[in-house]
């Protein structure tokens, strides 16, 4: 009975699609576009994100050693480090490989070259950390302050950095923030654009309506149509908007890529396929479905 | 069948468009409501039918006091009546055979049911072939005579009938006035609104006139349309 009665509804709601095709189509394009900025928040949030996270990769403190540090005391604090909840990893750099970096890096330049000649290794060595977030420096910095070694440590230069790591922190959460707040409002709007429009076409049929009242046809045969109807335009609306996008991000992606380093929007759509076609199926749905149940509430008062 | 005990009706903020309205209609009764535009007629109808609530007073249909009923129970109260309106108030995105169809389907009719009641009262008020049509391509009088095949499929206890002929001419009226009384000849209580004094005189059953929002006169009887 269930199924028989939901059948006749999506086909009455069909039938009803069909023969106002001009306003369906209507309706159906404002809600493809209302769908594609949708998926234009999903790229937007998936990008901040990428760009939020790229930076914080590039944040770090370091810990010098004095010269005369044992090498096993500076393994010890690594290792005490990488039980720290917080730390992400520890990379320890050895007084050889600092001064084979730098020699490297200076290839080119013979005065620096010679001058190391004559100079025994001045380099100190180095742990450079990585916290799991970079609110974390704070902690790891007054862990090292109270580490038994600190005597060993030349100096940790969180003190330095922490005014560019704080800087970047507020950016990152910054960036959050406002994606969040875009993304709400646009949102918000295209809640209201479907509604209006949603209404609109409904207003239309006002008239209609209150005829299927007068011939004493109960609310739910009256609003069940159209419930379907608003279920059709944001399946159709749905369909559409991820026909037209999935080219569009694959024409952008590219360019994309000069502008943030290993970021590829495409490859994200592609992975996620079924996710985001879900979403947008549902999301159309949702929003052709309930923009239909208000818009027509009001004209089901008795 | 109907009785009006008293009722008023005042449109805000002083507008009485009925004053103190008592009558009583039986069962099997064919009333013709007249008088001129603005009398109170359609009021009177849309106050049977709950889309109007009075002021005060009291109306009784069918044994049931309108003041009782819950909102939730007027749709069903409706399928009480079959209404026919000047503009036919057919539902102009379904077909003649949809338009009927839907008058059975809100009072869950079986598609069964449907598909055997719907030709035949197409046939019988002469559009058996038009089914298929929408009602801008019927002509007015056609689209009355669907009107009234919506009217009655659920065989209603009462007919109402407001200005039924007031769009149509002279040979489509008569059509649509002996399809009324072929139908209270098989018991449904007929209530019908008009000005159209030809017509009243030519049904010749009791006939009630309103002026000013008040019953001025009741014939019980072979009836005339006097001003």
């Amino acid at each position: 009975m269930m199924k028989h009665n939901f059948k006749k509804l999506l086909k009455a709601g069909w039938t009803n699609f069909r023969r106002n095709s001009y306003i369906s189509v209507a309706v159906t394009g404002v809600m493809a576009l209302v769908l594609m900025l949708l998926l234009g928040l999903i790229s937007f949030q998936f990008l901040t994100a990428r760009l939020v996270t790229s930076i914080q990769e590039k944040v770090d403190i370091s810990t010098y050693f004095k010269i005369e540090t044992p090498e096993d005391q500076i393994l010890s604090v690594k290792k005490d480090l990488e039980k720290l909840p917080e730390v992400k990893s520890v990379a320890y750099v050895s007084r050889d490989q600092a001064q084979a970096e730098f020699k490297a890096r200076h290839a080119d330049n013979q005065l620096i070259q010679e001058a190391l000649q004559q100079l025994e290794n001045p380099f100190e060595a180095t742990l450079n950390i990585r916290a799991q977030d970079p609110t974390k420096y704070e902690g790891i910095a007054t862990f090292l302050e109270n580490s038994k070694y600190r005597a060993s440590m030349d100096k940790i230069n969180y003190n330095e950095n922490r005014a560019v790591i704080d800087k970047i922190n507020s950016f990152a959460s910054g960036l959050r923030l406002w994606g969040l707040i875009v993304t709400l409002v646009i949102a918000i709007i295209a809640m209201l654009i479907t509604f209006n429009t949603i209404r609109l076409t409904i207003y239309n049929q006002k008239q209609e309506i209150e005829i299927m009242r007068l011939v004493g046809a109960s609310n739910w045969h009256i609003r069940g149509p159209y419930l379907a109807e608003g279920a059709i335009y944001g399946f159709f609306a749905a369909v559409l908007s991820l026909v037209l996008f999935y080219p569009i991000v694959y024409l952008v992606s590219g360019k994309l890529g000069s502008f943030i380093s290993d970021v590829d929007l495409f490859r994200y759509f592609l992975v996620n396929s079924w996710q985001i076609v879900l979403i947008t199926l549902v999301v159309g749905i949702l929003l052709g479905t309930l923009s239909s149940v208000i818009a027509i509430r009001k004209h089901l008062k008795i | 069948m109907i009785e009006f005990k008293n009722v008023k009706k005042i449109y805000e903020p002083n507008d009485i468009v009925l004053d103190d309205v008592s009558l009583t209609i039986k069962k099997g009764e064919f009333v013709s409501l007249v008088g001129l535009s603005g009398a109170g007629k359609s009021t009177l109808m849309r106050l049977l039918t709950h889309e109007l609530r009075p002021t005060s007073g009291k109306i009784i249909v069918d044994g049931l006091d309108l003041d009782e009923i819950h909102d939730k129970d007027v749709p069903y109260f409706r399928r009480k009546f079959g209404t026919i309106y000047q503009d036919f108030k057919l539902l102009s995105h379904k077909t003649a055979f949809e338009n009927v169809a839907f008058a059975m389907e809100v009072s869950d009719a079986t598609p069964e049911e449907i598909a055997r009641d719907v030709p035949q009262i197409l046939s019988i008020v002469g559009l058996a072939d038009k089914a298929p049509n929408f009602p801008q391509q019927l002509s007015g009088g056609e689209q009355q005579r669907l009107a009234i095949a919506r009217a009655m499929i659920h065989r209603p206890k009462i007919l109402l009938a407001d200005e039924p002929t007031g769009n149509l001419d002279l040979v489509n009226s008569y059509d649509v006035v002996k399809l009324l009384l072929k139908i209270n000849e098989f018991g449904t209580t007929v209530v019908l609104a008009t000005h159209d004094t030809n017509i009243v005189n030519t049904i010749g059953r009791r006939v009630i006139t309103m002026d000013k929002g008040k019953v001025i006169r009741d014939q019980l009887e072979a009836g005339r349309y006097i001003i």
